[in-house]
């Protein structure tokens, strides 16, 4: 077996595809619990007008508690996959953008509580997260080749 | 196709999304629901007050009129406060709702001993006996300051305010307020749905003119918290012209020992 083949089984693809979904569930159900708290994380962030931090608190999570439901019960899978890549993508640049501008921040990934940390820490966390949302597109881009190469297998 | 079913696929899957949240949202408790269209301020940048706004301009409805008295015991059904010792006191009789404050309307400038007042009729009639100097009011330098949404204050300054009985507000989370607070304290935390509906009834509260030239101060948790700048800004649009911000907030309170209570009442 190939590295190609071992990293396109489907052994693997339906774990990582569970896994993601699983984290995604994770990381919204704090959020549904508590939107004032991931309202204030959204503004701090400062990247939304003040109109939108309401309603995309509301919103974001419950399209991650879907997302990843959607991606564990292997229903809708690609369009799950497609919203999961996208939030990370924008997670990422939000993240981004506040390390250029020295703007510490908690996350606000799986926890909305203010976290008592210094400048630094919240600093270092913030590079923790890049890293961890760009190993979830890793994940994100294996069921994308696993899918393209059953349709070439399948195709013949 | 196959790429136009995904799309389909993931635009309903936001739109059960949105319906989920919205009917949550509606059925959160007070201190868990938000309103959908916020207004975030950039807590430091202020801007100009309008020149014509009509109060109370927070919220969308004006509240019936209401009479807040200050709970001194906890109420039916409601976790029990416990006070700790302090070095930082209240007069006895303060209430919350008032301030030992220059006489409504009177503009006193920083430094400067509060204006005495000499009525003909009375000065006729008076013997000519020496009067004492008055003492010096030392929160009279805690002037009305319409230009500027809030001041901010050091601990020694909230301090002195709290002895003269100001009202002080806690912006922070209503679970955070309830863990424990500046005992007197109300909670107005700014990311719940209901402070604009407590804004307002302050301004019921206070609604004379020279009520809203009292002295307010307002604190969360120090630091790098901006909560209590945009509840400041809050009540300043809504014409409260005399608001403190308690810059260093709980933490350097709890620090000097000052008078602090747990659970959901003042």
């Amino acid at each position: 077996m190939t590295a190609r083949e071992a990293l396109t089984h489907p052994w693997l693809t339906v774990r990582v595809q569970i896994a993601l979904g699983a984290i995604f569930v994770a990381a919204a159900l704090p959020k549904i619990a508590d939107p004032p708290s991931f309202a204030h994380m959204i503004y701090n962030y400062r990247l939304l007008p003040g109109a939108l931090v309401n309603i995309t608190a509301l919103l974001m999570p419950w399209v991650e508690l879907l997302a990843g439901l959607a991606l564990i019960l292997g229903v809708w899978k690609r369009s799950a996959r497609w919203l999961i890549g996208l939030m990370l993508a924008v997670f990422m640049v939000a993240i981004t953008i506040n390390l250029l501008r020295d703007n510490a921040i908690d996350c606000g990934c799986f926890d909305v509580s203010a976290a008592n940390l210094t400048h630094e820490q919240r600093i270092r966390d913030m590079w923790m997260v890049l890293i961890r949302d760009a190993g979830m597109l890793l994940m994100v881009a294996q069921l994308w080749w696993a899918e393209k190469r059953q349709k070439l297998v399948v195709g013949g | 196709m196959m790429l136009k079913n995904s799309f389909v696929q993931g635009v309903l899957l936001i739109a059960v999304a949105l319906v989920l949240a919205l009917v949550s949202n509606g059925f959160a408790s007070r201190t868990r629901r938000v309103v959908l269209v916020g207004y975030y301020p950039d807590a430091l940048v202020v801007p100009p007050r309008q020149p014509d706004t009509p109060p109370p301009p927070v919220g969308v409805a004006a509240p019936a009129p209401v009479t807040t008295t200050v709970a001194q015991s906890p109420a039916p059904g409601q976790p029990p406060m416990a006070v700790e010792t302090s070095t930082i006191a209240r007069p006895a009789g303060a209430t919350t709702t008032g301030g030992a404050t220059p006489a409504p309307g009177v503009v006193v400038p920083r430094g400067a001993s509060p204006p005495t007042t000499t009525s003909p009729a009375g000065a006729a009639a008076a013997p000519q006996v020496p009067v004492p100097a008055p003492q010096a009011d030392p929160i009279a330098r805690f002037t009305p300051h319409p230009d500027k949404a809030y001041v901010e204050i050091s601990g020694d300054d909230a301090a002195l305010l709290y002895s003269k009985g100001v009202l002080f507000l806690d912006a922070r989370r209503t679970s955070v307020f309830e863990e424990g607070h500046i005992a007197g304290a109300r909670s107005y935390s700014v990311w719940e749905a209901d402070v604009d509906d407590k804004v307002n009834q302050l301004y019921e509260e206070r609604s004379d003119p020279s009520e809203q030239n009292l002295p307010i101060v307002i604190y969360c948790s120090g630091g790098a918290c901006e909560d209590s700048h945009m509840l400041a800004q809050k009540l300043w649009n809504i014409q409260f012209n005399n608001v403190y911000v308690y810059k260093d907030g709980f933490p350097d309170w709890q620090k000097r020992n000052g008078a602090t209570r747990t659970g959901g009442q003042p």
